[in-house]
């Protein structure tokens, strides 16, 4: 039987893999942090080998951060139930990341909560199927 | 009056050639060796045998062992490293492994957890294994040809393969690999990514020998493919290890490209 993939680490894996993330580690992500963002999406990137969202945030004072959430390439995550429609500009979400290390503004994408309140994680294997099963 | 006589000829004509013959006669013995174009003597195919379609490999990268009955072959913790296979694993512990999009060549070709699926195509001649997060695919020629000579192969990053039938058992025989793909650790080898652990990556050199016994089990649903590495360069001896990859019908393979947003945050 297979058990679900460990979602940051397997995201974190798989940016060790792309041109972006070449020259420097997964490790830059810190695994044992979540950090909680409501927002308003700036951008969303559809695009291998990693997709991106780009996320505005205001604190209480009404400064904004603009922060960046990276998630499964748009293979796996369109057979998570992702579509390049999912997000579009102006919409209000809520994701929960794990945060770079280094205190810069930009995640690992754990799970993100849609406006219209549809939960989606950050991309990953096809839903696995046990022996005999199909 | 005319046509009527005309008649009268191609009929004589038909009636001659049906007690002579008037087609080029074929040689006896071409007519004997000719092979049945089908039936139960005809040589199967790839995808008689079952051989092609979609298949997701098994294991994940907490449980990269996949089915408890048919277990991925966990990597060795020690490998039989010659000094210069030790160096190349340790550079590529400390540089990270998965620069520029690389190709991942025949070994980690194979040697993928579940994330994405491959593709079995058959050709005449031919099986082609493509996998959903390479460009390239893995051409394996089974027309009966040989490897070129050494002084002429070109030299790739999945390399020269050839199977044949050994019964039931696809033996593909893998030289001329580049020796430039990824090496198999973190994603594909059950190992994590280097800056976690100090597992040893798993380097091959353009000297690859890889024979591969391809196989089905588990009432056809599992392809398992038994791999010995043979790399004069990097090993020692020989290692052996088998992957095991799952029918998956329901999965249509889609597109992947490393290198398309290269964001450098």
């Amino acid at each position: 039987m297979r058990a679900p993939l460990h979602l940051p680490l397997v995201l974190a894996v798989l940016a060790t893999t792309s041109t972006a993330l070449a020259h420097h580690s997964f490790a830059v992500f810190d695994r044992t942090k979540k950090v909680t963002l409501t927002g308003t999406v700036k951008d969303f990137q559809w695009t291998n080998p990693h997709t991106w969202i780009q996320v505005v945030i205001a604190d209480d004072k009404g400064n904004a951060t603009e922060w960046g959430v990276e998630c499964g390439s748009p293979n796996m995550m369109a057979r998570t139930g992702w579509k390049k429609t999912s997000l579009k500009a102006g919409d209000r979400v809520t994701a929960v990341v794990n945060p770079l290390l280094d205190g810069r503004p930009n995640g690992s994408l754990v799970t993100i909560t849609l406006a219209d309140g549809t939960v989606l994680g950050p991309g990953d294997a096809p839903p696995p199927k046990p022996l005999g099963a199909q | 009056m005319q046509r009527a006589s005309l008649r009268s000829l191609l009929t004589c004509l038909a009636a001659a050639c049906a007690v002579v013959g008037c087609g080029a006669p074929l040689p006896a013995d071409q007519t004997a060796k000719a092979p049945p174009a089908t039936g139960s003597s005809a040589p199967k195919t790839a995808a008689e045998r079952g051989f092609t379609g979609v298949f997701l490999p098994t294991g994940t990268l907490e449980e990269p062992a996949g089915f408890a009955q048919w277990p991925n072959t966990p990597w060795p913790k020690s490998p039989p490293f010659t000094p210069a296979g030790a160096a190349e694993s340790q550079r590529l512990n400390d540089h990270g492994n998965f620069t520029a999009c690389a190709p991942g060549g025949p070994v980690f070709h194979m040697w993928e957890v579940g994330l994405f699926p491959i593709q079995l195509l058959e050709a005449p001649g031919q099986l082609v294994i493509q996998r959903e997060a390479s460009g390239l695919v893995r051409r394996i020629y089974l027309d009966g040809r040989a490897h070129p000579p050494d002084d002429e192969i070109v030299a790739t990053w999945n390399g020269h393969s050839v199977g044949t039938w050994d019964g039931d058992v696809l033996v593909v025989d893998t030289v001329g690999t580049n020796g430039r793909a990824r090496a198999a650790n973190g994603v594909g080898s059950n190992a994590k990514p280097s800056s976690l652990d100090s597992d040893p990556r798993f380097p091959v050199s353009d000297a690859l020998h890889l024979v591969e016994r391809f196989r089905l089990v588990a009432n056809n649903e599992l392809l398992e493919d038994e791999m010995t590495i043979e790399d004069p360069k990097y090993y020692t001896e020989k290692v052996v290890l088998k992957h095991y990859f799952q029918r998956r019908p329901d999965i249509d393979m889609l597109e992947y490209f490393c290198g398309d947003n290269p964001r450098r945050d």
